[in-house]
């Protein structure tokens, strides 16, 4: 579905993320973790084509990212709340999503009725704008606003933070049918190694720009992970 | 403490990423500063000549009592509009132990140092100089001066109570409205009987102390007011209003327009700024009063022509200029989105040919100078959606400033949309018009002046594709640059 090839991404001469070569099937539930200025929202920002490639490409089921704009409709994304629209309400957004996407009223009602517990009665219905939900609520309606239109890739930015204990169960179990069931390729990155090992098939370790792990998600995975992690902090 | 909090907001205006653009562009605010007290204290100073000559036979002082209640409630509008109020970062500062007192009044007496406090000061300072230098009582003018600063202060505090709620707007312009057209028509001399009012201000000193008692009560009640909701559930976090939300459905008869046109409806109607450009852009409704009422400009058709343009054109450039600007909080999630880049531009289009639409009907009462400048405000319109809509939206493409929507803009400290590309966009805005009604006029005639003019936007409008993929184009290069600009933190 997904393959990068030689990708860097400099800032003044200064190398925040070199890919040599990934390669993300169709379907696979794909994690990505790293300290901070590891380079995954750099990475995700280039799979959006929100900032330019030094050098390499990404090509996304057969689009080059940077060059057409033809992977729009089947991607779908949230990185942070700058992705909302603060004066709408939530219903609004969903809408307003839904008919970029070829998608009516009733389709978006449709999908939003799966969500109900989700939302745990605190986004729908509440005649607020999204800029006063609380940071949870706002995380809530822009990952399920990603939901809309059947994308075929979805990516996700630290989906898992600012979220509720139970919202995060129910998040975890969304994103694992989509890609068991569905076939949809998922992005995500986190801090959070328990849930990204909890929902990902494959996870892949970033250190300074730089894959420094590709795993297969095992029992062993998280133990490994940790101690890769609490391995760096001891030098 | 207050020391303390003073050196806070020095590092805080100096540290501001605004402090750090252009040096052209701070000597321009500058000049643009000197201007507006250079013309106030001019005024001022010149004021009692200008009245004397113009009314000999009222006392300057009285003419200027009489229509003292105008320049209130003007400034009262002006301030509910432009003026801010002062937020100083006082979350850090409540586990901190410092008297609330201490910070209140801080708070309170920083709002002293407003532009718009000086406005009135540069204005009425030199007024009241000339006046005793003019043989005046010293005792009476020095008081009536200090009435009326006190005056404006009261004003200042108590547009901060009103400041979060429109119905005190509204009754105001009402009351405004109705003054004018009072004394406009003739039918009540209302200006009489308030203006005597302000005489009594000034015949006996010792009443200074009435809007000595006003300015104070309305600190107090300023004072109880933040007081009362130092917490952090109250004034400190944002009023979280209800939404008002109505059926747009009917727009989807604008086809593929229609989803975002549904949302620049709601973007006007919900946030601060953008309901701040559209008060502006009816101030330019008026613009023609100016022209067309001065003999001068009446030899001057090109300048008519000119204003004409501004007449129907305010909201245009108003709110054109800022086009991308106006996303910029969720252009990250445009860019990323199933958008045609047409068609947002199209949708933007569509505003203001609406917009240019309703100032032309509510340009009728212009008829009143008579078909002529009717026929020029037609003219205007024409070019206004046909080709200065696409200059602005050009314009806007080159713009790069992001806008907080439900912020106000700060009078003075708001660079936006203000550079030198900026202006070199907006001369053709200006000069066009000009050039293609005169040059007609001069070769042929009035009426070919205005033919020419209107044709031209009529052209604009069968070239209307092309002109907008040659914007989209350069809206696509600019693609990056804008993403990473507006997601630069303010």
């Amino acid at each position: 579905m997904i393959s990068v090839s030689q990708l860097t991404k400099k800032y003044n001469n200064v190398q925040v993320l070199n890919i040599e070569h990934l390669e993300i099937p169709k379907g696979q539930s794909f994690g990505l973790v790293g300290n901070n200025g590891a380079g995954k929202t750099t990475f995700f920002s280039l799979l959006l084509d929100l900032i330019q490639p030094s050098s390499g490409y990404i090509n996304n089921n057969d689009v080059l990212v940077h060059e057409s704009e033809a992977w729009k409709p089947f991607t779908s994304s949230f990185i942070d709340e700058s992705f909302l629209i603060g004066y709408l309400t939530a219903e609004e957004y969903f809408y307003f999503i839904g008919e970029l996407r070829n998608q009516n009223k009733a389709d978006v009602d449709k999908l939003l009725s799966n969500f109900q517990d989700f939302f745990h009665d605190e986004i729908l219905g509440k005649k607020k704008y999204l800029r006063d939900l609380s940071k949870g609520n706002q995380k809530k309606a822009g990952i399920v606003a990603a939901l809309i239109g059947n994308p075929e890739v979805i990516i996700l930015d630290e989906p898992f933070a600012n979220l509720d204990p139970t919202t995060q169960i129910r998040l975890k179990q969304i994103l694992k049918d989509l890609a068991e069931k569905q076939g949809v390729t998922i992005l995500v990155s986190s801090h959070d190694l328990m849930h990204v090992t909890d929902v990902c098939e494959r996870i892949v370790v970033l250190e300074k720009g730089d894959i420094v792990k590709d795993l297969q998600t095992s029992e062993a995975t998280l133990k490994e992970l940790e101690q890769h992690f609490s391995g760096q902090f001891m030098v | 403490m207050i020391r303390r909090f003073i050196s806070m907001e020095w590092k805080q205006f100096f540290r501001a990423s605004y402090f750090q653009k252009g040096l052209a562009i701070k000597i321009l605010l500058v000049l643009a500063a000197l201007y507006f007290g250079g013309i106030a204290i001019l005024s001022g100073a010149g004021l009692f000549f200008i009245l004397k000559k113009a009314i000999p036979e009222v006392d300057p002082i009285v003419t200027i009592n009489n229509f003292l209640i105008f320049w209130i409630l003007f400034e009262m509008l002006i301030r509910f509009f432009m003026q801010q109020l002062p937020v100083m970062n006082i979350k850090p500062l409540m586990i901190i132990p410092i008297k609330r007192n201490t910070v209140i009044h801080y708070l309170l007496g920083k709002t002293t140092l407003s532009f718009f406090n000086f406005l009135p000061l540069f204005f009425f300072l030199p007024f009241a100089i000339v006046l005793m230098t003019q043989g005046y009582p010293v005792t009476n003018v020095v008081c009536w001066f200090f009435s009326v600063m006190f005056l404006s202060l009261g004003l200042n505090y108590l547009n901060f109570l009103i400041n979060k709620n429109n119905a005190v707007f509204y009754a105001i312009a009402g009351l405004l409205m109705i003054l004018i057209g009072l004394e406009y028509f003739q039918i009540y001399n209302i200006i009489e009987p308030i203006g005597e009012g302000f005489n009594h201000l000034y015949k006996h000193p010792y009443l200074v102390i009435i809007p000595l008692v006003f300015m104070m009560g309305m600190y107090f009640l300023n004072y109880k007011y933040i007081k009362q909701g130092f917490y952090l559930d109250d004034a400190v976090s944002k009023k979280v209003k209800e939404v008002n939300a109505t059926d747009l459905s009917w727009m989807d008869r604008f086809g593929s327009v229609a989803p975002f046109l549904k949302n620049d409806i709601k973007l006007i109607w919900r946030n601060v700024r953008p309901k701040q450009v559209m008060f502006m852009s009816f101030m330019f409704l008026f613009y023609g009063l100016i022209f067309y009422t001065q003999e001068i400009y009446r030899e001057m058709p090109a300048f008519l022509a000119f204003a004409s343009m501004f007449v129907t054109g305010g909201f245009l450039m108003t709110f054109g200029q800022l086009v991308p600007s106006w996303d910029s909080e969720y252009y990250k999630m445009l860019m990323s989105q199933n958008i045609p880049y047409k068609k947002y531009l199209e949708s933007k289009w569509y505003l203001m040919v609406v917009a240019v639409a309703i100032s032309f009907v509510l340009s009728t009462p212009y008829l009143y100078f008579g078909w002529e400048i009717f026929g020029m405000i037609a003219a205007g319109a024409l070019f206004n959606v046909g080709l200065n809509s696409f200059i602005t939206l050009f314009g806007g493409a080159l713009n790069r400033v992001p806008i907080e929507l439900n912020v106000k803009a700060k009078a003075f400290s708001n660079t936006n949309g203000f550079n030198p590309t900026q202006m070199l966009i907006a001369l053709p805005k200006f000069l066009l018009p000009m050039l293609l009604f005169y040059i007609p006029y001069k070769l042929i005639n009035f009426n070919a002046g205005l033919i020419i003019l209107g044709l031209s936007g009529v052209l604009g409008l069968v070239f209307r594709n092309f002109f907008l993929n040659k914007i989209e184009s350069i809206y696509q290069k600019g693609k990056y640059k804008t993403i990473s600009a507006f997601s630069e933190k303010k």
